[in-house]
């Protein structure tokens, strides 16, 4: 057997792998996001079915319970995921008993209590801080629901920004 | 306004259920991707030093929040941090995935190449040697950093209870505390999967790595595409 040969054979065998291995994250890098453009997204199980029913970015939403209207603002817009979040609820109609309070979550996935505790700050208006989070697999939409001890339930539907 | 020891018991439970329902699906491909590469060898150990070293990450950063007693100023700290794991978590199971059915010269070229070699051998012979069960640990503290929803609603009610610390020393207690249960509550829905695909009660594997290292990389991609758009 000729040694040069074998020589030349074992180095290509050590090299080869090694620019290999140094372009494979480099062009992972380069084409994946090519592949998958921020927006189209993957999409998640369920995803398709869950519609939006309020546009938060565009102003305040309603909704109505028996006796009562429920108007769910929430500042600054556009409304932004992992940002302090100022939650404004009016009420319009027979006032409650005790105070109003909002769950946040996603309609699609369970991400655990995130409670937006208000208080009055004038008849009839309530106001409190909160957080809502971003979902890594890249869903948008969430869901504030609004309580009113002894009254019901209404639900937001809405998507917030990344 | 709640006990803390009743807040120990929601943050638990809230884990338990989280487990069971979003941790499952989201860090499931995770826990099933390390138990597939340890080829039914050192389940619990490996897998209770990966959730150990979870766990403390999650403490840490609700000791954090404690002390801050704001979710949104530490978040946007670690944003960077967070998306650099999930890049190498997948970068971690895609090698995982090369190395376990030694496609490509891989397994070969580390075998010969790793405790010598240049640093890119050393990197992959590292990254393949995970079977050892000690280096699971700080992948744990590592891909604890990973972004995951139900987390980030834990760390808001702990930086919640941080506002209400007396001192900084009380917040960074009660956080670290308070995160660690919910960690330690997620543990028995991630060791059931991992149980699950440790694949010891398979007495034919072969077919089942191939297959499984295929699913390793194509999560592992999707990984890496989630890290890139984060």
């Amino acid at each position: 057997m000729d040694p040069i040969k074998t020589d030349r054979a074992l180095r290509n065998r050590t090299v080869i792998p090694r620019i290999f291995y140094f372009f494979l994250p480099v062009l992972m890098l380069l084409l994946l996001p090519r592949m998958f453009p921020p927006g189209v997204g993957i999409p998640a199980a369920g995803a398709a079915e869950i519609m939006t029913d309020c546009s938060i970015h565009a102003g305040s939403c309603s909704r109505r319970l028996p006796g009562i209207e429920i108007t769910l603002d929430i500042a600054p817009k556009p409304v932004r995921a992992m940002r302090d979040l100022l939650f404004r609820i009016s009420l319009a109609g027979e006032a409650p008993d005790r105070t109003p309070y909002i769950d946040l979550g996603m309609p699609a996935m369970k991400m655990g209590p995130n409670r937006v505790i208000l208080k009055k700050t004038s008849r009839n208006v309530y106001e409190g801080k909160g957080v809502i989070v971003r979902c890594p697999s890249g869903r948008r939409t969430w869901q504030a629901t609004v309580t009113i001890p002894g009254r019901g339930k209404a639900d937001f539907v809405f998507d917030v920004v990344y | 306004m709640l006990s803390i020891d009743a807040l120990y018991l929601i943050f638990f439970t809230t884990g338990f259920t989280v487990g069971f329902g979003h941790c499952i699906g989201m860090c499931g491909p995770l826990v099933v991707s390390f138990s597939l590469n340890l080829k039914g060898e050192n389940i619990f150990i490996s897998h209770g030093l990966y959730n150990a070293g979870r766990i403390l990450t999650y403490a840490v950063l609700g000791g954090l929040m404690g002390i801050a007693g704001s979710f949104t100023v530490v978040s946007a700290r670690i944003a960077g941090l967070q998306q650099a794991a999930l890049i190498v978590a997948g970068m971690l199971i895609i090698v995982m995935g090369l190395a376990m059915i030694e496609w490509l010269p891989f397994g070969k070229y580390v075998k010969r190449e790793g405790k010598t070699g240049g640093i890119l051998a050393r990197g992959f012979y590292k990254l393949s040697a995970v079977r050892s069960p000690y280096a699971f640990f700080p992948i744990g503290l590592l891909l604890g950093l990973l972004p995951c929803g139900p987390v980030y609603t834990a760390l808001i009610a702990t930086a919640g209870a941080g506002i209400e610390a007396p001192n900084a020393l009380y917040g960074f207690l009660s956080g670290a505390g308070l995160m660690a249960v919910f960690g330690l509550g997620t543990v028995p829905a991630l060791l059931l999967a991992a149980k699950l695909a440790g694949l010891g009660w398979l007495t034919s594997r072969r077919l089942i790595y191939r297959i499984g290292s295929v699913l390793m990389i194509l999560v592992g991609v999707f990984y890496v595409i989630r890290g890139i758009r984060y």
